[in-house]
Parts: C-alpha cells; structure tokens; sequence
C-alpha cells in the first residue's frame, strides 16, 4: 500500500495551484442569466489555458490525462471551489466520442469543450421512472427526419440548454431497451416547449419537456436506430471514479464548515450531538477511502471490486445525514429559511435539507440501487414479476 | 498510489485461509467452545512452528520473522471469517504490541521468543469490574516490595484468555503513574478465574490478586502512552477480525438467499431480502476500507493512528453486529437454533464490539482525536 500520486500528477497540481491562484471566478452570481455568462467565461478561460476536460482526448481539445493528474485535476479545482467539470463533458461527450459519426463529432465537440454549447439529457419520462426501458416518447422516421412526439420530465437545466441527448421511441413498446434510440435534439426546433418545475425546495433546476411534432434531422441518431439503449450505458467509464474524488473533497470541505458550525453555535458539548457528528466523520473518511480503493483497482488496470457499485447510494445516504444532523443541530433555527435575516449561514443546511430528499431518487433511486447491488455483485435472483432484465441501469 | 494487498500479503491470505479451513471448521470451533481451555494445543503449536505467525511481528532479534502489521491484519481477517477458537488475538494483537511499545529490552528478551515459539500464551488485564477499556479508569494499585520488585493487590475482569496464560501483563497505578507489570501464572496469592459468558469462541476470565509479587515491565509510572498504542493496535486488529467474520456472514446469508424456497421462489429474489444483502454488502466494502486503511496507518505509525484506530473498531463493530443480525432474519427460524452457525458469528460480533470499548466510546475519542 502507497498513498501519494506520482510525479506527474504532482507537476500538474503545480501548475494548476499557479493558474488557479490568479484566475479562481470566485462566487457564482445569482442572477441566472449573469450566472449563465459568468460560467461559460470560465470554462472558455480553462479551454484557452489548457485546462479544459481532464478526460477527454487532446485531438478534441482536451487534457488526455493519465488517471492519477485526473486524480490531482480534481483535488485542485475543487480545493479552489470553481464550478466541476460539467455533464456534457462527463456524460455525453464520451457517447458521441465513442458512437457518434465524424460529422456529428466535429459539429458537437468543440462547442461542448469551450462550454458554448450546453446540454441536456432527456431521459425520464412521467410514466417511465425507475422503469425506463418503458418510455414512450415516439420518434417515427419521415424521409432524412424523425418526427419526435412525447414527453420528458425531470430534466436538469433544460431551458438553459441548447442540445438535448434523448432517449426516444422508435421500435415497439414490447421491445422496451430494445426499441429505443438515441438522438440528438437542437432545443430551438419548434414544436419544443420547456415548462420549468420548482422543486420542494423552491427552485427551478428541472423542467417539463414537451414535443409536439418536432423534426429532428435522422443524421443526428447516435449509433444505429434501436441500438440506444448500449449507447447510452456503454460510454459511462471510469473517469467517473477519478470525479468522485471532486466529490468527495467537496463533502469534506461542507463537512468542516458543519462541524465548526456546531462548535460555534455552542453545541459541541452535548454527547448526542457528538456522537452523531462522529458518524458523520467517519462516513465521510469512508467515502473517500472507498474512492481511493476504487482508483488503486482502476490505475492498476483492473476492474473496481464491489466497492464501485455502492459508492453512489453511500453518497447520497451520506448526503442526506449530514443534512438531517445540520438542522437538528440548528435546531429551531432551521426553521428560519434564507429570507430570514437570522437563520444561520442564511438558511443553507435547511434548504439542503430539503434539496437531499432527491438524492436518493433522482438518476436511479435507492431502491433501484440496492436491487443492482443484490443481482448484479451478489447474484441473488431476479424477481419472476419482473419483465426481461434491461443489463444495467442508466445513470446520468 | 495502491490501496491493495500485494501479491506476499495475498499468498498469506490463501495459506491461513486454507490451513484454517482444514484446522478451524464449524465442528472443531463447537468441540473448542465446550471446553475449558478454548483452543487446540495442536494447531496452536502450528501456528507458531509451520506457519510462523505467531512471530510474524516479533522482529527477528526477538525470534520473530519482523512483518508490519499489514501482514497481520491479513491474518486476523482470515481468523475471523473461520471464527478461529485459539489465544492469538490476547498473544499477538495485545501482548506482542504492549512489550513491543514498552520497549524494554530484559523483558523482550524473556518473553518475545516464547510467544513467537508458541510456548507461552501471554496476554494483557486492562479493564476491572466497570468493563472500562480507558486507561484512565485503571484503578489497581502496584506496590514496592520484596527483593526490589512489585506486588500486586486488586481484581481484573474480562481478561481475554487469562484463565490459560503462562504470563499476563498487568495495567496498574504506582505512585508514579500506570505502569505494566508482569505475572507469571504460578505466582503465589494469583487467581485466574473462567468466566461463563455469551461468546464461547473467545474466553475471557477475572483475575484475584492478593499480594502477588511482580516485576515491572518497561519504565515505572510512563507505560501511558505504550498502553494507548496497544489498544489501538488491538482496536485495529479486531475491526480486521470483524471484517473478515462480516463477509462469511453475508456469504452464508446470499447462498441460503439463492436456494431457499416459500411462495414458489427464492427468497433472494423478494427486494425485502435484496435490500438487506445490499445494506450489508455496503457496510462491509466500508468496513474492509476502513480496516485495511488502519492497518496500513499502524505499518507506518502514522501520527493520526488512534484516530484511524476507533474509525475502524466503531464502524467495523456495528456493520458485524449489523451483517450478523440480518444472517439470522434472512434465514428465518433455523437461523435461531443452536444447531445453525449463525449464532456463533453472532456473539462474536457482539462480544467484539464490547471489547476494547462500544462504539459509542470509540465515537468520542474519535472526535476528541480530531479536536472537536
């Protein structure tokens, strides 16, 4: 066992410390149009010097880098606290990288990079959730276009997107995965209408998506019609892992400003208090030394052991205690939302609070989760009820 | 970076395990639990001469083979997984570290080689009749006396194995502070006493001292900080036991999942069942992180270590207890008799959890440790 990174991954730590010292954007504006400009100035600015998609190959205008510099990358840029690398590049670049046509590549790519373009992933529909090889939103094929009618919902940051990768209809309901495929949809083609929903939170981070006769272009198919389902689960790698590291610092940073929290506010003497906060630590270093587990089997060249598939739900489990324990701490405080001149660090843990009731339900619920676990790590048998077994989860 | 066994540590591993599947299955740890002594004078001679882990951190001026601790934690984990009845963890996890952190050569000299030949079982009395595992309620008293030695007055409880050991070192107070004091089993006015208690796989006794004389190990009223490093070292080498008993736990509860039949299916195809398996298989990925990190913090003596320590024994403690309590649910009423090995794993669960110190104690040293 051996816990420092080699000498690359240092040297870049380094130049990364020195860029960021100098052009760390600081705290994102509120208004969402000013907050829009302000994070695509920064990601132009990484593309520029050098630092854009860790991951994602140079002749595309990435780093290329080895897993441990992603490793460091990461640890930097969430140490400065400037906005993560975000999905297209972590989710749907690699799809089109692996699937998509040369055409759809150079056309999609280099705005996705300097962050000009942003996406969207259409997935979830109202009657498709946990089942999503059920969806239904139709695409029919009509000369070189699909015309696309249905619905989508819960999809994150889509009146802001100019791109939308969807998973669509285009062979039987009875085939479910097998009759789907994925395409790409400009969100400006008429016949789109994006209705926001407020989440329980109050804010507006998802949204309704309605298609009403929306012709889409049939070059924009990624991979082969039908065939969207492997698309869309085979380009999730293991950068994957090498971001978990931005999680986990960024969790550990919440958790100290928690902590110290308590301990000014006078409540670091009650032993029940403490014990909780004890867990919480010791979640929390767990979380990181299953992520460090994870990276050893991926730099070794290996596939991760069973540590890989339970990161997500110990995340999102963990997220959601550290919440619990932030209001019950505040105690009547929490009750004080952000309007309140004196709700504490105004009013962040009791919308948290709130905001982690997804975590375990959005891209794949607990349930969903465990049921991967016990077929998939453990092997126990499939439910009989349950229709034929779509291989693996989406997770997005 | 590698957070993995390497390929030595990973042989070792296949070794133990199947010498211990040949020398520690369910029927040998049943016939060893009904009797007194609780272990095999057999294998235990083995364990020193064939396999050489009696010595394994015994460093090689003192007869032992000198690997780190990460060599022994590998061991511990396979013990766990077999339940193995035999004085190794109050030997090696507890006596081995305490002279090692006392540091006094004479003493070394005298018992190291025993313990690595497998002639002497040694092990260590901490906690009295409270159960408290932190030095600082160590309440007994050392007195000077008789031919520049010590004598001993006082009772210790829940000592692991002392009803058998050929020489316990004992925590005391002296008027200078806590010391480590040496007794030998055939010293005049000692008592070591079997307790009957809940977990039979691991026998723990009271000891009755009345005058007894002892010699002092180590420099008298500074053993402190040699006592605090055992007990973590020993906190460390339980959580890796924990481990180990935990994933037999879950494997035995995923196999009986996979064939046992009612309403026509599997069991292990309801999500009632799938659930519980994947609850455990969570807790238990942590606690191998855990465990193995700790043991990796004590190869290198890390300066965090005691922090390390209670990360791995609470957190390694409640997922046994909590793996071993689902076994029992999922396998239903056979799960509860006698004749079903899910109870052992069970108690040893539990009595490892209390031992060294609950949970809830290990949390507070925890947060202590890192100055909250």
């Amino acid at each position: 066992m051996d816990f420092t990174l080699d000498a690359d991954a240092e040297s870049l730590r380094l130049r990364l410390r020195a860029f960021l010292a100098d052009s760390n954007p600081g705290k994102a504006p509120k208004d969402p149009d000013a907050r829009r400009e302000w994070l695509q100035a920064w990601r132009h600015l990484l593309a520029e010097r050098g630092f854009a998609g860790p991951a994602w190959p140079k002749a595309w205008g990435g780093m290329e880098l080895g897993l441990a510099e992603q490793v460091a990358y990461h640890e930097e840029m969430t140490r400065a606290n400037v906005p993560p690398v975000h999905g297209g590049l972590r989710i749907i670049g690699p799809t089109i990288l692996r699937f998509g046509t040369r055409e759809q590549q150079e056309r999609y790519l280099p705005p996705m990079v300097t962050g000009d373009e942003e996406w969207c992933l259409g997935y979830s529909e109202p009657g498709a959730g946990s089942d999503l090889p059920s969806l239904r939103t139709r695409a029919v094929r009509d000369g070189d276009e699909y015309v696309v009618n249905g619905q989508k919902v819960w999809t994150s940051h889509s009146w802001t997107s100019d791109m939308m990768a969807a998973l669509v209809r285009t062979g039987t309901e009875a085939a479910r995965q097998h009759g789907i495929t994925y395409l790409l949809i400009d969100m400006t083609t008429p016949g789109i209408n994006v209705r926001p929903l407020k989440d329980m939170a109050g804010d507006v981070r998802f949204s309704e998506v309605f298609f009403d006769d929306v012709r889409v272009p049939a070059v924009n198919v990624v991979g082969a019609e039908n065939e969207g389902w492997r698309v869309a689960r085979t380009a999730l790698g293991y950068e994957r892992s090498t971001a978990n590291t931005s999680t986990d610092m960024r969790y550990r940073r919440i958790l100290d400003e928690l902590a110290a929290l308590t301990v000014d506010r006078g409540r670091s003497h009650d032993p029940v208090i403490r014990q909780e906060l004890a867990r919480l630590e010791i979640s929390m270093r767990l979380l990181h030394l299953n992520n460090l587990r994870i990276l050893s089997a991926v730099l070794r060249g290996e596939d991760p052991g069973p540590e890989s598939s339970v990161t997500r739900l110990m995340h999102s489990l963990f997220e959601q205690k550290l919440h619990e324990f932030a209001v019950d701490m505040l105690g009547s405080n929490a009750l004080l939302d952000g309007r309140d001149p004196l709700a504490a660090q105004r009013g962040r843990w009791a919308w948290g609070f709130l905001r982690t009731r997804g975590s375990t339900i959005g891209a794949g619920t607990a349930e969903v989760q465990r049921n991967l676990i016990a077929e998939r790590v453990l092997g126990l048998p499939r439910d009989p009820a349950m229709p034929a077994p779509a291989d693996e989860g989406l997770a997005s | 970076m590698d957070f993995s066994f390497n390929d030595e540590q990973e042989a070792l591993r296949s070794t133990v395990r199947k010498f211990l599947v040949d020398t520690s299955p369910e029927s040998e740890v049943r016939r060893l639990m009904a009797t007194a002594e609780g272990y095999s004078p057999d294998v235990w001679r083995q364990l020193a001469g064939q396999l050489g882990l009696l010595g394994l951190i015994v460093p090689e001026q003192y007869g032992g083979s000198g690997f780190s601790y990460l060599e022994l934690i590998v061991v511990f984990e396979e013990m766990g997984r077999s339940l193995l009845c035999a004085p190794f963890f109050s030997t090696v996890a507890m006596a081995t570290t305490l002279l090692l952190a006392l540091d006094d050569d004479a003493a070394s000299q005298d018992l190291l080689p025993r313990i690595a030949d497998g002639t002497c079982v040694v092990t260590v009395a901490l906690a009295e009749q409270a159960g408290s595992w932190d030095p600082a309620d160590c309440a007994m008293t050392a007195a000077p006396g008789g031919d520049g030695g010590w004598t001993l007055s006082g009772e210790k409880f829940y000592v692991v194995d002392g009803h058998i050991a050929g020489v316990v070192l004992v925590v005391a107070r002296t008027a200078a502070g806590i010391s480590v004091l040496a007794v030998e089993s055939g010293a005049p006015a000692y008592t070591a006493t079997l307790l009957s208690t809940m977990d039979k796989t691991r026998k723990l006794a009271r000891l009755t001292f009345d005058g007894t004389p002892a010699r002092l190990v180590g420099e008298e009223g500074k053993a402190a900080p040699a006592v605090a490093k055992m007990l973590d070292l020993a906190a460390i080498a339980l959580a890796a036991e924990q481990v180990g008993g935990a994933q037999r736990v879950l494997e035995i509860a995923v196999s009986y999942a996979k064939i046992r039949e009612q309403f026509g299916r599997p069991i292990g195809s309801f999500q009632a069942i799938k659930h519980k398996c994947a609850n455990m298989l969570l807790e238990i990925e942590a606690a191998k992180s855990a465990a193995y990190y700790a043991g990796w913090a004590a190869a290198e003596d890390d300066a965090e270590l005691p922090v390390h320590a209670s990360v791995a024994k609470a957190y390694c403690s409640e997922a046994y207890v909590h793996a071993a309590a689902e076994n029992i649910q999922i396998h239903g009423g056979i799960g509860f008799t006698w004749e079903h090995p899910a109870h052992l794993y069970f108690k040893r669960a539990k009595s490892s959890e209390l031992l060294l110190g609950a949970p809830g104690y290990h949390l507070e040293r925890l947060l202590q440790g890192i100055g909250i």
